[in-house]
């Protein structure tokens, strides 16, 4: 199937954003002789051409997001998701029926804001083949998963060991084939596990009191692990102190922990706040940013915060418990889990009115601006935990569009109008701007080589949207989609389902390991690792398939 | 291996010989829908076409549906899922009783648990709380929760347990005791034991009266586990009892360490499943393909309870059941109700199409007990060849 799009600006961050016919032959994009025949055009004068969106840290399936959803039942509003709204905003992008919604809608909601393809940043060692059944039922969406360590107990006591680096770089390609995910994320280095020894707060330098080692330690020694398995997604960390006042320190002490090696951090709103002003609490949005902006081996999520009711979900136990009693409704669910995994689920509700809240929205703000590389700051609420996605084309808005920014901005609490700077950050993102941070950029960091751009050669994952003077409509429903080459979405209409696949990070394994890690694993959990080990064939089906 | 039949650890050889204590305690409780195997003609081995033919119709010909049953795969809980949605049936598994015993006091307040490995290898301290038929029905519990350490978990059985059970702990390596008192109680016994401030035990007016070296023990716990199984839960309104057991949970972590490791019956794979293909944990009942979420409206107890006396067609029970080892079955039957007591009564219009056993004939993908792990389960054998598994059927029926 050969399909031609005329009269629409091409836009991918790479080259010139200009009219241009663009050929989708078969999966890929490709050049072709301008007289050759094509099986469907498309004029589409008045319209932008872009590759399918890619969120890099959105949490669609595993343990925790079931677990929000079993305990929101009264969270699920189909009426609301479902009604048509009128008017001339009748093509804007439908909220959520929950913040946690069924695997069918999530891939619906995406595919109708035109991404095509999601990252769920925590998968759980043992219970890696639940994240890959839901992703599974997540249509329309290329999945992949983040390995969560830099908890497990084994780990821990290998470093306190002084196990040579080439047997944890070993346990972690083990560990990364054996659950098919494509990254390693650390989640409050050692501090999950800690808090299983009631130990309330592990900051990088202090000692788990069980192990005597620190979060530092940890940090350093799987980078190096990451680095040596030449993994292309550099480590994903959420750091030490989640949403603790002062935090940046810890952040910036994790940049150092790494020692230079590449260090992706993620949801960096909750991590960079200053203990200073009114209710010290405040922003150091500029400290990390100015780091970012000096050093090209980082780059961040931003995990922005809107107002509204969500649930936040995470595997930081430790602090998720500290917030326990800010729930909204009160009620929570804490689960520790072998693996020394863990999860926090608390529904919340962000206030405009509320001094803490409106700051975290000034502080996501001033993250997109001031960090300078597009390629190296990527647009995520951390979905659920700062908003459900569907925000995403509100949140470009605020970024494409100063004066709308500061609409919002003066309906904040007067404390933090008095003290962002955000007033005086001018900048506007450009669409060239959005299309990086939502497309190119996660590629890049990610090692997807063949997305994020429009070059010869990239899947034929094309979103087309009608230019529009309003950013939030024009990225809140695009008139077509199309996944590898097929037409599967137009203006509202689901034509047809799609080959998904799950990416899967590509890694030699040493098969000593297995007896190792076995033994290891009947002695502890009392079963064989064969029931955790999912296999290549688990992820292939007549519409599914393994990206490597 | 992870057993299909109690999705707990189990180093048997051949399941499917188990003569399994727990299976059977909870077929006795499958009461309602036992009734209407009961009255099934003999299974037939050759199903053809024409038969997926017919039940289609008389689907498509029925007001009501109901899908219900024992479903301890995904692959069948997706299946079944779907064929809910696609014939806007309500779908509530036989279990549900005692499953939403738990979810309901969750969906409440809240929950701090623990998955079994890990109150296995970190645990000091396990109250189990119950009586002689938890164990019965659990008999490998002792063993999944044994971190192999002698002497250095302890294990405090409260409820009605026998010298037996206590026995059955120690010889796994547990230091064992037992407080007699009764299950309705332990929630105000412990809350009264955190209250306190004497630490003697003989000032308790509880009638949870441990030992002085017990509570002692108890005291100086770093990570105590609670573990009970709803299905053997014998007391009326027992979502309350779990509640008040999950709040004084909550208030222990405020200093200490302490989690819930609530006992899942069989149709904790069903409700996972459910869970994130509708957002609700099963009694769902699909409307124009939406899900519609009522936890006690959509219970299949209720959905009989409503059957209208004299019809028969229009009201449909795709009973499902893929964990029996010598039966299982998927049979679509025609129900009719009368009198008062809604008994349920055949038609004679039944279909019924054998099925394979999830994990053992077929490979399948099932739960643990905590509902934590999801283990892949490879069959062990065929007892009939080629036989479908349940979710054939049910695409089958859903074309």
């Amino acid at each position: 199937m050969i399909t031609r799009i005329h009269g629409a600006v091409c836009i991918d961050g790479i080259g010139k954003s200009e009219i241009r016919d663009l050929v989708l032959n078969g999966e890929s994009i490709c050049s072709l002789p301008k007289d050759s025949r094509a099986d469907a055009e498309y004029r589409l004068d008045g319209h932008i051409v872009v590759s399918g969106g890619i969120d890099i840290h959105t949490h669609i399936g595993g343990g925790k997001v079931n677990i929000a959803r079993l305990l929101l039942p009264e969270m699920v509003d189909h009426k609301r998701s479902n009604s048509e709204r009128s008017g001339k905003e009748s093509n804007w992008i439908a909220p959520l029926s929950s913040p946690v919604p069924a695997t069918w809608e999530t891939g619906r909601r995406y595919l109708e804001m035109g991404y095509t393809a999601c990252f769920e940043p925590a998968v759980l060692p043992a219970n890696a083949r639940q994240s890959h059944a839901e992703m599974a039922d997540t249509p329309w969406l290329d999945t992949g998963g983040y390995l969560l360590l830099g908890n497990d107990r084994l780990l821990l006591e290998w470093i306190r060991d002084g196990v040579p680096q080439q047997q944890i770089n070993d346990y972690v390609g083990w560990m990364l084939r054996a659950h098919q995910c494509c990254a390693v994320k650390v989640v409050n280095a050692g501090g999950i596990d800690a808090f299983k020894f009631n130990q309330r707060h592990l900051s990088v330098d202090d000692q788990h009191s069980y192990f005597s080692i620190t979060p530092r330690q940890i940090l350093c020694t799987l980078s190096q692990a990451v680095e040596s398995l030449g993994l292309a997604h550099p480590l994903h960390v959420h750091c030490s102190n989640l949403g603790l006042a002062g935090n940046i320190a810890a952040t910036m002490a994790t940049i150092d922990a790494v020692e230079g090696r590449r260090l992706h951090l993620t949801h960096a709103q909750f991590h960079c706040y200053a203990a200073d002003g009114p209710h010290g609490y405040s922003s150091a949005a500029h400290r990390l940013a100015d780091r970012v902006n000096s050093d090209a081996s980082l780059s961040i999520d931003v995990g922005q915060v809107q107002f509204g009711q969500t649930v936040t979900l995470s595997g930081d136990t430790m602090h998720q418990y500290a917030n326990r009693n800010l729930a909204r409704p009160r009620k929570a669910i804490f689960q520790d889990l072998e693996c020394q995994a863990g999860c926090g689920v608390l529904p919340f509700r962000y206030r405009q009115d509320q001094y803490v809240h409106g700051l975290l929205w000034t502080i996501g703000i001033e993250l997109f601006l001031r960090v300078e590389d597009p390629l190296r700051v990527f647009l995520t609420t951390d979905h659920p935990n700062g908003a459900p996605f569907t925000s995403y084309p509100h949140l470009i808005r605020l970024l494409m569009n100063y004066d709308f920014r500061m609409s919002v901005f003066s309906r904040l609490h007067p404390d933090v109008q008095k003290s962002s700077p955000l007033p005086s950050l001018k900048r506007e993102y450009s669409l060239e701007e959005i299309i990086k941070m939502t497309r190119l950029g996660p590629a890049r960091a990610l090692g997807l080589k063949n997305r994020g751009s429009l070059i010869d050669g990239s899947l034929a994952d094309v979103v087309v949207y009608e230019r529009s003077e309003n950013p939030e409509q024009m990225f809140s429903r695009p008139r077509m989609v199309f996944r590898r080459g097929k037409l599967v979405y137009r203006d509202g209409v689901f034509l047809d389902d799609a080959m998904k696949s799950t990416v899967v990070a590509n890694v030699q394994v040493d098969s000593q390991m297995d007896d190792l890690l076995n033994r290891i694993w009947r002695s502890r959990y009392g079963y064989s690792t064969e029931m955790i080990v999912v296999r290549s064939d688990e992820l292939r089906s007549k519409n599914r398939t393994i990206e490597w | 291996m992870i057993c299909s039949f109690c999705s707990l650890l189990c180093d048997a050889d051949d399941l499917n010989e188990i003569q399994c204590d727990r299976r059977t305690a909870s077929l006795v409780q499958f009461e309602t829908l036992r009734s209407i195997k009961a009255g099934l003609p003999q299974l037939e081995k050759q199903v053809d076409a024409e038969l997926i033919i017919v039940a289609i119709e008389s689907l498509r010909a029925a007001n009501r549906i109901l899908v219900t049953g024992r479903i301890a795969s995904v692959a069948t809980a997706r299946a079944a899922v779907a064929f809910a949605a696609k014939y806007n049936a309500t779908i509530d598994c036989a279990e549900s009783g005692h499953v939403f015993k738990n979810v309901l006091a969750i969906q409440r307040s809240g929950l701090n648990s623990v998955s079994l490995a890990e109150a296995r290898d970190h645990s000091d301290l396990f109250i189990v709380v119950g009586d002689d038929s938890m164990l019965a029905a659990c008999p490998r519990m002792p063993a999944a929760l044994s971190g192999g350490k002698p002497n250095l978990q302890t294990v405090l059985l409260l409820g009605d347990f026998s010298a037996a059970a206590a026995e059955l702990w120690k010889s796994v390596g547990f230091d064992a005791w037992s407080v007699p008192c009764d299950v309705r109680t332990v929630p105000s016994a412990l809350a009264q034991w955190s209250r306190s401030s004497d630490q003697s035990p003989s000032h308790r007016s509880s009638e949870m009266r441990p030992t002085k070296q017990l509570f002692e023990r108890m005291a100086q716990a770093e990570y105590t586990t609670i573990v009970w199984s709803a299905e053997n839960l014998r007391i009326e309104h027992a979502d309350l009892w779990v509640e008040r057991m999950l709040q004084w949970i909550a208030g222990r972590n405020e200093t200490l360490r302490c989690a819930a490791l609530p006992w899942s019956t069989l149709d904790g794979t069903f409700q996972q499943v459910c869970t994130w293909l509708t957002g609700f944990p099963g009694r769902v009942a699909f409307r124009d393909g939406i899900p519609q979420y009522d936890p006690h409206g959509h219970s299949y107890e209720q959905w009989i309870a409503r059957t209208p006396i004299g019809m028969s067609r229009e009201s449909i029970v795709v009973l499902i059941d893929e964990t029996a080892s010598s039966t299982p079955f998927l049979n679509l039957v025609s129900m009719q109700a009368s009198g008062k007591c809604k008994i349920i009564e055949l038609t004679g219009n039944s279909k019924c199409f054998p099925t394979a056993v999830a994990g053992v004939e077929v490979i399948a993908d099932i739960f643990r007990a905590d509902q934590t792990v999801l283990a892949r389960v490879s069959p062990s054998h065929k007892l009939v060849p080629s036989i479908k598994s349940a979710a054939e059927w049910l695409e089958g029926l859903s074309q």
